[in-house]
């Protein structure tokens, strides 16, 4: 037996529980798809394409898909924006702090995201922090809604996906080479450009692998979305939950379940061919 | 026969159905699962009910499961469907039908639970008088923060009051207290939700800027106790407990503009593994000592028609005569067929006005 071969029976217990508890549910996820709901909601055994075609010809479907893109990119860019210059320091410092505000940095990973959605509640709310010290600063006469809506979504979800985002960013900042800035430096390039010509082409890398994992991990974010959102804020993860859990339509549940992966499936494709252009 | 002999005879005779009841109840052993509403529900339910039936029947030991929402209980009888682990289930009735259209649930009679022939009829009719009854009455109610709201809530119509701009937790549809709010407004706009709900959308399109939350979380009562809104909507059973759990902090009102019921339903699963058992259970549940026992402690309305409910209880239901009067007849099962109607009108024209 070849080496490769050998080799590739390493990959069989990973493989088996991976169709075990990925697969056969994908399956019988595509199996639900096809049957159909009555009138009052009951499941009837079928092989029937009408729940695909209900679920295709809603223009709330390409709502759905819009809003969570939309949302989804927002909270990513929003994401890399706050943690691109924490993960340059950590990356670059030398101080023996490092390991600590590494921890700091990645602690809200650690914390259940139900606690700390209530902790947005309690910071964003019409009586939280942040309003207090605006009403109290005399800058607005009514609480500031920032929660309940499209805007605390947003917050919630930045902050959420921040440690994933500076972990991915550390992780794929392998090829920043600081003689290559000390050159540009010595070439007389001030600090600025040094950045825009010598850095932040290096960490493309890194900062193309942070914005695709935050970017899919925003897309099925569900709590941060349900209890930010004061059910203003519609999106693919929260419609499925609700039509799985609330009107127990699981045909429809699986179709628009299916959808959202054929869909982030395609991105990736997209983003995965872009990638390799731009490299 | 001498005077001994023909007491003896007597007391032997009267004796009989209780013995008689008495070897039947020892006949019935073995374990069920009842999956039921979590929280205060199932504390509640546990002490005036199960702790009670286990008493009258020591063989039987009952496995209260908390199962979550009505829908996720359909979840658990679904997946179980060829190997039921579940015996007993109590949940709303809008989805306790679609297990009965499903073959979920299994018929029973009244031979087989005595209970059900003293129900008031609505109570069978809603198991299509085969399936599972009707076990317990709600309705919704507004709760309000009785400590800081001046002057305090007084009808449905004073949701529109300006004071109370920002400060409301509306649940909205799917959810079911969204959908009774809506056949409750229709009709103090004069409409027939049977008919129409174009009423009840345009009033509550003006509501939707006074809404903070269309999805109170974890629910209207805490917002309120934690000071997030002055006004929610809720269920009267739960907003009595909490009520008096918070000294009258929470104020409950039953609109004079009037309500409707939310059902719930208990079901035998078909397939049960221990069927005598989990009818044993069932009829205790409808039984008058348990619905009186859970009336009194949760303040849900009994379905049993015999029953007699200690006054102040009763009066904190929605089981008195003129709270019932007041009451606007629903069928839940109709409306499950129109839901998702309903669900698109609130999110397109209600809480699209409400500003993202």
């Amino acid at each position: 037996m070849k080496a490769p071969a050998r080799i590739a029976w390493l990959a069989l217990p990973a493989g088996a529980v991976l169709a075990f508890v990925y697969v056969y549910p994908m399956l019988d996820l595509g199996r639900m798809s096809f049957n159909r709901t009555g009138p009052t909601g009951a499941m009837v055994p079928d092989w029937s394409l009408a729940i695909w075609r209900e679920l295709l010809a809603d223009p709330f479907t390409l709502e759905l898909t819009w809003n969570s893109i939309v949302l989804s990119a927002v909270a990513t860019t929003g994401a890399l924006l706050l943690a691109y210059p924490l993960a340059l320091f950590l990356f670059r410092t030398d101080s023996r702090w490092r390991g600590l505000i590494a921890a700091i940095a990645i602690t809200p990973m650690l914390v259940n995201g139900v606690a700390r959605v209530f902790g947005w509640l309690a910071i964003l709310g019409d009586r939280g922090l942040v309003n207090s010290i605006l009403l109290s600063a005399g800058l607005v006469d009514q609480p500031v809604r920032l929660v309940y809506n499209w805007t605390g979504v947003a917050i919630g979800l930045t902050e959420s996906l921040m440690p994933y985002m500076i972990l991915a960013l550390m992780a794929g900042f392998g090829r920043l080479d600081r003689t290559l800035e000390e050159a540009a430096a010595s070439l007389g390039a001030p600090p600025w450009r040094r950045f825009m010509r010598v850095t932040l082409p290096l960490s493309l890398p890194a900062i193309v692998l942070g914005w695709l994992l935050c970017f899919v991990l925003a897309m099925s974010a569900y709590i941060t979305p349900k209890l930010l959102g004061g059910g203003r804020v519609f999106l693919l993860a929260t419609e499925i939950f609700e039509l799985a859990v609330t009107n127990v339509n699981w045909p429809m549940a699986a179709a628009l379940a299916l959808y959202t992966l054929i869909l982030l499936l395609l991105f990736l494709a997209a983003y995965g061919a872009l990638a390799r252009r731009a490299a | 026969m001498t005077e001994f002999g023909r007491r003896t005879v007597l007391a032997g005779l009267l004796a009989a159905p209780a013995l008689r009841r008495a070897s039947a109840q020892a006949n019935i052993q073995g374990t069920i699962n009842l999956v039921a509403y979590a929280g205060i529900f199932q504390d509640n339910y546990t002490r005036t009910v199960v702790e009670p039936f286990k008493r009258r029947f020591p063989g039987v030991q009952v496995n209260y499961v908390p199962g979550g929402t009505s829908a996720q209980m359909l979840g658990t009888v679904r997946a179980q469907a060829r190997d039921p682990q579940v015996d007993v289930v109590l949940m709303d009735v809008t989805t306790s039908h679609i297990a009965n259209l499903e073959g979920l649930f299994d018929e029973i009679t009244p031979a087989e639970a005595p209970s059900l022939a003293e129900l008031d009829p609505a109570a069978r009719a809603v198991g299509l008088d085969k399936f599972g009854p009707a076990v317990t009455y709600d309705h919704l109610v507004l709760v309000y923060d009785a400590r800081d709201l001046r002057p305090p809530l007084a009808t449905l119509a004073d949701l529109w009051r300006p004071d109370l701009r920002g400060l409301l937790a509306i649940s909205a549809p799917p959810n079911i207290q969204g959908l009774a709010l809506t056949a409750m407004v229709e009709k103090m706009e004069g409409g027939d939700y049977t008919r129409s709900v174009d009423k009840a959308i345009a009033k509550l399109r003006t509501l939707a800027p006074s809404v903070q939350t269309f999805e109170p979380n974890p629910d209207g009562y805490s917002l309120i106790l934690n000071g997030v809104v002055r006004v929610a909507t809720g269920w009267n059973a739960r907003a009595q407990l909490y009520s008096d759990e918070t000294n009258g902090r929470l104020g409950v009102l039953l609109p004079p503009e009037g309500s409707v019921f939310q059902i719930n339903t208990i079901n035998l699963v078909k397939g049960s593994k221990n069927r005598p058992a989990a009818l044993a259970f069932l009829n205790y549940a409808l039984s008058q000592e348990a619905q009186k026992a859970f009336t009194e402690r949760m303040f849900y309305a009994p379905t049993n028609a015999a029953v007699r409910i200690e006054p102040a209880a009763l009066a904190r239901t929605a089981a008195t005569p003129a709270n019932r009067a007041r009451m606007i007849p629903v069928d839940w099962v109709g409306i499950a067929g129109i839901r998702d109607q309903w669900n698109n009108r609130w999110r397109r024209e209600i809480i699209a006005a409400s500003g993202r």
